[in-house]
């Protein structure tokens, strides 16, 4: 373990690399999804089968597949761009179809009752959206949310296939150098674990805190 | 030539009014009013058309044809300068149903808001009140209707009752010109029905104009003025209940009040 123990800060800067994409993908992708997954649920006709579309193409497709496209997509229409940038707008669209399904899914879980309760009462669409719909399609959404947020972060390991340096890449760097694969990946296991596992943890709590809200 | 504001006295005029889902016509024609202060009963069997017709006059359903006016103005459309009927904005369909207060079956709370945030939902976000003025009406009217010490419980800690007569609460916070009952006793259990009934019996004293869909055939003669009786989306007979319900002239509600009578012999 005397290998693990002394490449370990050279792994753990290459897990700040893994922290900062995730941060990003994870923020920006659950954005996209909200608004594309909003608009599923309430958008008009043509919306709704665009969003349809989307989440239905991005979902059968793997995502190695998605970074590729993403990485080669750049220079094609004659732009450069780093790595990062590609495989991370890459990640934020093949991830916004997932958080768009978990959105649409719960905006539609909303009982039909309760919007009419709300026009019922005159509330503008806006405002019902706002103070009916969305608090509780988000208690229904936070659960499966955590969990594809989970799914993102590992995902970012494919991000050193395109050349991303980050944790995966960082251990192959120290494999090929050390030839101490087991070794060096049983501690790359662990640091994903330690990101892992607080939001893993919050989502059991979530499950259990607003399934019985409910 | 139709015009948006009626010339009638009555508060609820409605006139050849029809609606169709798909092949399926759910109301045929059916013409009515309420006069202002004036309680009218809507009975009759399952898929009459009862809640349609509720929903309707409230204009959380678009009706295909006919009228409906609240208070002389035109529901849901206005006429344009050539006298052609054209629907009216979102905007003022949802002023129009500030001046509706509708009571669900299903009661319909806010579950992730309190009794009293349940009654301010529609002062502050559909009249755009002041929160203190909200407030004040929401702990106004849960004491009501009898609820002041349920006022920061959510609806899933309530009774039906409870939740119904938080409804109902919530309705009237909206200070409407009509309230709209459509079975609300019905999700009930027996024991829970009558003190729902009492704050509706304590809004018709008050003289509130309302339209109540029912089946409790005893409270409807207790608190109704007159009571129409549907079958097939359209009206089949109207009257006092002293007429209606002990001399009816249709075969259909002859029918209707011997299954009923048949049914509350039975429990």
């Amino acid at each position: 373990m005397d290998v693990l123990a002394k490449n370990l800060p050279y792994l753990l800067s290459g897990a700040v690399m893994t922290l900062w994409l995730s941060l990003a993908v994870v923020s920006l992708s659950t954005l996209l999804g909200f608004i594309i997954g909003t608009l599923g649920a309430v958008g008009g006709r043509t919306l709704r089968a665009l969003v349809t579309a989307y989440i239905f193409i991005l979902r059968g497709i793997p995502v190695l597949v998605v970074m590729f496209l993403g990485y080669y997509a750049f220079p094609a229409f004659g732009y450069r761009a780093n790595a990062y940038v590609a495989v991370g707008t890459a990640q934020i669209v093949y991830a916004g179809a997932f958080v768009a399904e978990i959105v649409r899914s719960a905006i539609l879980s909303v009982p039909a009752g309760q919007f009419a309760a709300a026009r019922g009462l005159g509330m503008p669409r806006g405002k019902i959206l706002m103070h009916v719909v969305f608090p509780q399609a988000v208690r229904l959404a936070i659960p499966p949310l955590l969990n594809t947020s989970l799914t993102t972060i590992k995902q970012t390991s494919y991000a050193s296939v395109v050349g991303a340096w980050e944790l995966t890449w960082a251990a192959r760097e120290v494999v090929e150098r050390t030839l101490a694969a087991f070794q060096i990946f049983l501690g790359v296991m662990a640091i994903y674990f330690c990101i892992c596992y607080p939001l893993a943890a919050l989502s059991r709590w979530c499950e259990g805190r607003f399934v019985v809200a409910h | 030539m139709p015009t948006d504001e009626g010339q009638g006295s009555r508060m609820i005029e409605v006139v050849q009014l029809t609606k169709s889902f798909g092949e399926l016509r759910v109301l045929d024609g059916i013409s009515f009013g309420v006069d202002k202060a004036e309680v009218v009963v809507v009975l009759g069997p399952s898929g009459s058309g009862k809640s349609t017709l509720l929903r309707c006059v409230s204009f959380l359903e678009p009706y295909d044809d006919g009228e409906i006016r609240i208070d002389g103005e035109l529901v849901g459309y206005r006429m344009n300068g050539r006298g052609e009927r054209v629907p009216r904005s979102e905007t003022e369909n949802a002023r129009h149903r500030q001046q509706v207060g509708m009571v669900f079956q299903s009661f319909n709370l806010f579950p992730h808001k309190t009794a009293l945030e349940n009654v301010m939902m529609g002062p502050l976000h559909a009249r755009g009140q002041a929160k203190a003025e909200a407030l004040e009406i929401g702990l106004a009217l849960l004491a009501k209707v009898g609820l002041s010490d349920k006022a920061h419980e959510y609806p899933i800690r309530l009774s039906g009752g409870q939740q119904q007569r938080v409804a109902i609460a919530r309705a009237l916070a909206m200070r409407p010109k009509v309230m709209l009952f459509d079975e609300v006793t019905s999700a009930l259990d027996p024991e829970l029905v009558g003190e729902v009934l009492i704050v509706i019996r304590e809004l018709a004293r008050e003289g509130m104009t309302m339209i109540i869909v029912t089946h409790e055939i005893p409270f409807a003669r207790d608190v109704a003025d007159r009571i129409i009786f549907m079958d097939k989306g359209r009206n089949v007979e109207e009257g006092p209940p002293g007429q209606v319900l002990t001399t009816p002239a249709s075969q259909r509600l002859q029918l209707f009040l011997r299954r009923y009578q048949g049914d509350y012999l039975a429990t």
